[in-house]
């Protein structure tokens, strides 16, 4: 199955380890990833907040009229870009007045977009194009008695309600998890934000957030938390040892993409399953399993 | 005893500040909010905003120009889209937001951190095409000045965690090929998004 593929900006840098699993984990599955040439960034959940949601939009649009041509579904892996990306997409088929300013924008650019192509998040074209039971079948180390609590966030489920999962209460991701061996543990908060981009200019609020999250995972058993989103793996990882810090707790909770749990577990090789750009250790969570350094 | 001595005079609300939201992109649907609150108690930073989202409408209403603009609700939104998911009215909260921070840059409304890092970052991604997390920083350093500098080396442990496990490119990404036509597009869309508007 070929898709194209929009990495979106964290990929290339905090979030390399998604991009690095992603990619092998793909292939393995017999997907074949396609980057959109020359694609820029999509605005995050913050360009429409400086220069508006149409702007925003055009500029997103630009990434979707260079992947057109193609005619492949675009695999989106970042939550903001699956947030943008889709609902710019989806303006395009529903809102013909919008459609037409907008490609009056892009023309500019000698560009156009006629609104056929597919917003995909990984998490949905993992379930619904692979499927749960190829997964299964792909295996080779079985995460039997790993604890894991799928954090999905808020933008995959949310910015699209119902396109691929409940909103609110999120199921897929636990799926993808006990496909892969491993219990997916309760887990209330699975779907609140984490603080997002507040990080940089107020930190206090992504501890007061994430703390409750980590608390949430940690009390119902949880050796390790996966998730489908950049900004919740930087926030719940590397913001980690400040919470410990600011609150007085301990919590030692390692913080992986759903990709690189999938590449543990279909043994791929080191370089796949990209621990090493972990800042919480995943070794000792993973020890039982026979994964080292 | 409890006061029930109502004036029967009618409030006089100024509505050219309504008129003024209203105005924005998503700014109408601000009209069909019917103050349930489902939005405030959904929300994952209300209780460090100044007003919920449903409290920042009334204020709308009430021509509280003033508080409004200075409140710091939209600022704290984290665009985890729950209320937009909720809201019985269809309300598309998170885009409402987006609107009324542009309208407050444009205003000079900037105390709050946040204003300096979407500058920052909307820089970043205009000037590249691609966003740079040192860029975002700098720029928003230079623009906070000294008191978010020393906050900064605070956190310096976490800068170099984060360098150490190789997730903090020192080097900033190349431009992107198409970036003058990028902006070209841009500015052509900013430009028919105000024609629009009147
Ligand atoms: S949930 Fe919607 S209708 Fe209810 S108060 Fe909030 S914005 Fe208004
Ligand atoms: S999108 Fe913003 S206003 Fe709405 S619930 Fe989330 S943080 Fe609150």
């Amino acid at each position: 199955m070929r898709y194209s593929v929009y990495p979106g900006c964290s990929l290339e840098a905090t979030a390399l380890s998604y991009m690095k699993s992603l990619e092998p984990v793909a292939e393995a599955l017999g997907m074949h990833l396609e980057e959109i040439p020359d694609w820029n960034c999509c605005g995050a959940s913050v360009a429409s907040g400086v220069v508006g949601d149409f702007a925003q939009q055009v500029m997103t649009a630009r990434n979707l009229a260079l992947a057109e041509e193609k005619g492949l579904d675009i695999l989106v892996a970042c939550s903001s870009c699956y947030m943008n990306m889709g609902l710019t997409n989806k303006r395009f088929k529903d809102d013909a007045h919008f459609a037409k300013l907008a490609n009056e924008a892009l023309a500019v650019g000698g560009l156009k977009y006629n609104g056929t192509l597919r917003v995909r998040q990984i998490v949905d074209a993992l379930v619904n194009d692979i499927g749960l039971d190829k997964i299964k079948a792909r295996v080779k180390r079985p995460l039997t008695g790993l604890k894991v609590a799928g954090y999905v966030g808020c933008q995959t489920v949310r910015a699209l309600p119902w396109e691929y999962d409940d909103p609110e209460r999120p199921v897929l991701l636990d799926q993808l998890v006990e496909a892969l061996g491993a219990t997916a543990v309760p887990f209330p908060m699975k779907a609140r934000c984490c603080g997002s981009s507040h990080a940089i200019a107020q930190t206090e609020i992504v501890l007061d957030c994430s703390r409750e999250i980590l608390e949430s995972a940690r009390s119902n058993g949880a050796s390790m938390m996966v998730t489908p989103c950049p900004m919740c793996q930087l926030n719940i990882d590397a913001y980690q040892g400040m919470i410990n810090k600011t609150y007085n707790t301990n919590y030692a909770i390692p913080t992986l993409f759903i990709t690189q749990l999938m590449a543990i577990a279909f043994d791929l090789p080191p370089e796949a399953s990209a621990l090493k750009y972990c800042i919480v250790s995943p070794y000792e969570a993973l020890a039982p399993l026979g994964v080292g350094k | 005893m409890v006061d029930n001595k109502i004036s029967s005079a009618p409030i006089k609300y100024d509505n050219t500040f309504a008129k003024e939201i209203y105005s924005l992109e998503n700014g109408h649907y601000v009209k069909m909010c019917m103050q349930c609150g489902m939005c405030a108690v959904s929300c994952a930073t209300r209780q460090i905003m100044d007003y919920s989202p449903r409290r920042l409408f009334n204020l709308i209403r009430a021509g509280k120009k003033e508080e409004f603009m200075r409140s710091n609700t939209m600022w704290m939104c984290t665009t985890c889209c729950m209320c937009k998911v909720r809201c019985p009215r269809g309300i598309p909260l998170v885009d409402v937001m987006h609107d009324l921070k542009a309208l407050a840059l444009k205003q000079g409304y900037v105390e709050y951190p946040q204003a300096a890092f979407y500058q920052a970052m909307w820089a970043e991604a205009f000037g590249r095409g691609r966003v740079f997390e040192g860029g975002i920083m700098a720029r928003f350093y230079l623009k906070r000045g000294w008191n978010e500098i020393k906050k900064a080396l605070g956190m310096k442990d976490l800068g170099m965690e984060m360098l150490k496990h190789g997730r903090m490119p020192i080097v900033p990404p190349r431009k992107i090929k198409g970036l003058k036509s990028l902006q070209q597009i841009i500015q052509r869309a900013q430009s028919l998004q105000e024609k629009e508007a009147k």
